[in-house]
């Protein structure tokens, strides 16, 4: 029976706290006008978010590019189809990878960060600062923060596809000799700009939306002192991971129409 | 403006606040119970009490950022708590509040912070703004380190950079959240000297909550005593050292044990220790 109780009190919490990360969503869009108003706050929270994870992002796409080239040519000379290594590295970026492990990065490295700085701002007063100096810090705080994530992702997913590409073509070709006229060829002939370029581009702004939307709302809603700060950090990653992934399930099923 | 927020009562007897049977709960615990007080206009009022007596969430409630369970929150005549949000921005842009530990934005010099509300709420040319801001960081003593981060400052400095936040837009009342914690007594005296000298020069009226008896003796001209949620004592500062209440005696005197016990309630001590032996 207790444990009945307790399970139950889990949900309900659970199902309290999905509400208000949803009544907190519709606060920031409400003060999403502030993308027009004040874009300088928009475009320094992108230099903020975006350029700083910009190399974590860069040296990983590297390297998922290369091990990519590496197993793709290692399965694809088998049948004879070691041309066709440049069409599959692309499909798998395009696809997958670019948009997932960009959103996981992106939720280590600066979904983290957000947390931290919002919950640090909390537990200093500088929220409630604002607010006695009449300044909403939704408008002036979140919303910037926010609207950086959701334009910073597709482009930060869009250039760890392209080094990833990079990656493949330097292992594929420089060192396994697969021709380079027939990686660039075969990619360009089988890479298809609605299926597979644009729906790469869906899934990775809405990990922008999902992964910084958690973020922002585990820092406003953390415990204004250190554990609650630590506590709302952890959150982010763990929350953010488990939502890109499961999320990447369903759009794939989606829009590959098989389920 | 909602009608609700209406101006009540225009002149209030001279009181810039009233608080008119205001109860506030938080969770199940009662923080105040049903409190009645005033805040003249253009005097210095202290709120004392021990910790966690409601003294903030008084300065919450006149604020709008806490609602009240019941009662009036009259502020320039107006019911805070009937306010909407607009209304509520329009009125705090008149008021001051400086945190316990500044509440400076980290990520802005002091200049940049003093400069805040200005750029947030006014279009003035940059060269006026530059005046105010060192006019403002002047009347604090700090000009000098109008470059400087927050984190280069030291406790007092960070609350006197807040002081001059506060008042850059010359508002009508600014509350104090203990302002005299965790400084030494050079600071602590530097702030005193500037909550009496914003009241003196500038007319500002000021809510200085404390538990602090010596400083916010020193610079109230009335003070009220909480505890238990309502107050146990009032009157100027000469009046309430010569209180004969219990409880008065003990706050003011700073003594150990009375009617807020030394104790926190427990089981019986001897059946406690015994307990634990299997006795």
């Amino acid at each position: 029976m207790k444990y009945l109780q307790t399970l139950g009190a889990a949900a309900l919490g659970t199902i309290e706290r999905l509400g208000r990360a949803a009544l907190f969503l519709y606060e920031i869009l409400g003060n999403s006008r502030v993308l027009f108003r004040r874009f300088n706050l928009v475009i320094q929270q992108v230099y903020a978010v975006g350029v700083f994870t910009l190399p974590i992002v860069l040296v990983s796409g590297l390297f998922v590019g290369m091990v990519l080239g590496l197993q793709g040519y290692n399965t694809l000379v088998k049948f004879g189809a070691a041309q066709s290594l440049g069409l599959l590295v692309a499909l798998s970026l395009l696809r997958e990878l670019g948009p997932v492990v960009t959103a996981l990065l992106f939720a280590g490295r600066a979904g983290s960060a957000l947390t931290a700085e919002i919950g640090l701002m909390k537990a200093t007063e500088q929220l409630a600062g604002m607010e006695m100096m009449a300044v909403n810090p939704v408008m002036r705080v979140i919303a910037p923060r926010f609207l950086a994530g959701v334009i910073s992702m597709p482009l930060l997913a869009a250039m760890f596809s392209a080094i990833g590409i990079m990656g493949g073509h330097l292992v594929g070709v420089g060192l396994l000799g697969v021709d380079s006229g027939a990686f660039w060829s075969q990619m360009q002939n089988g890479v298809d700009f609605r299926d597979d370029v644009m729906n790469g581009v869906i899934k990775s702004m809405v990990f922008g939306v999902v992964v910084t939307w958690i973020a922002v709302y585990e820092g406003y809603d953390a415990a204004p002192n250190a554990e609650g700060v630590s506590r709302a950090t952890n959150h982010t990653v763990v929350y953010s991971s488990l939502a890109v992934l499961g999320l990447d399930f369903i759009m794939t099923a989606l829009m590959l129409g098989e389920v | 403006m909602s009608q609700n927020a209406a101006p009540t009562n225009k002149n209030n007897n001279g009181n810039l606040v009233e608080i008119r049977g205001v109860s506030f709960s938080y969770n199940t615990r009662t923080i105040l119970d049903n409190l009645t007080l005033s805040i003249p206009r253009g005097k210095v009022t202290a709120i004392m009490g021990g910790s966690g007596c409601g003294k903030t969430s008084l300065l919450n409630l006149i604020g709008g950022r806490l609602r009240p369970s019941q009662g009036q929150v009259l502020v320039d005549g107006l019911n805070v708590p009937d306010m909407n949000i607009s209304e509520l921005y329009q009125l705090r842009k008149r008021m001051g509040m400086l945190f316990q530990h500044g509440a400076l934005l980290t990520d802005l010099s002091v200049f940049e912070n003093v400069a805040f509300p200005i750029r947030e709420h006014t279009r003035l040319p940059e060269v006026v703004l530059r005046n105010v801001v060192l006019m403002k960081l002047q009347t604090v003593g700090l000009r000098g380190a109008r470059d400087l981060m927050p984190w280069e400052l030291s406790g007092g400095m960070a609350r006197r950079v807040a002081l001059a936040r506060a008042i850059v837009l010359e508002p009508m009342m600014i509350m104090y959240d203990e302002p005299f914690t965790g400084l030494d007594p050079i600071s602590m005296g530097v702030i005193a000297k500037l909550i009496r000298e914003l009241n003196q020069v500038l007319g500002i009226t000021s809510i200085v909550v404390s538990h602090d008896v010596a400083e916010a003796s020193l610079i109230s001209d009335y003070a009220y005593l909480l505890g238990d949620g309502r107050i146990l004592g009032q009157g100027t500062p000469t009046e309430l050292r010569q209180s004969k209440s219990e409880y008065v005696r003990q706050f003011m005197d700073g003594l150990p044990d009375g009617p807020v016990p030394y104790t926190y309630p427990a089981k019986d001590y001897l059946e406690d220790l015994f307990e634990g032996t299997g006795g």
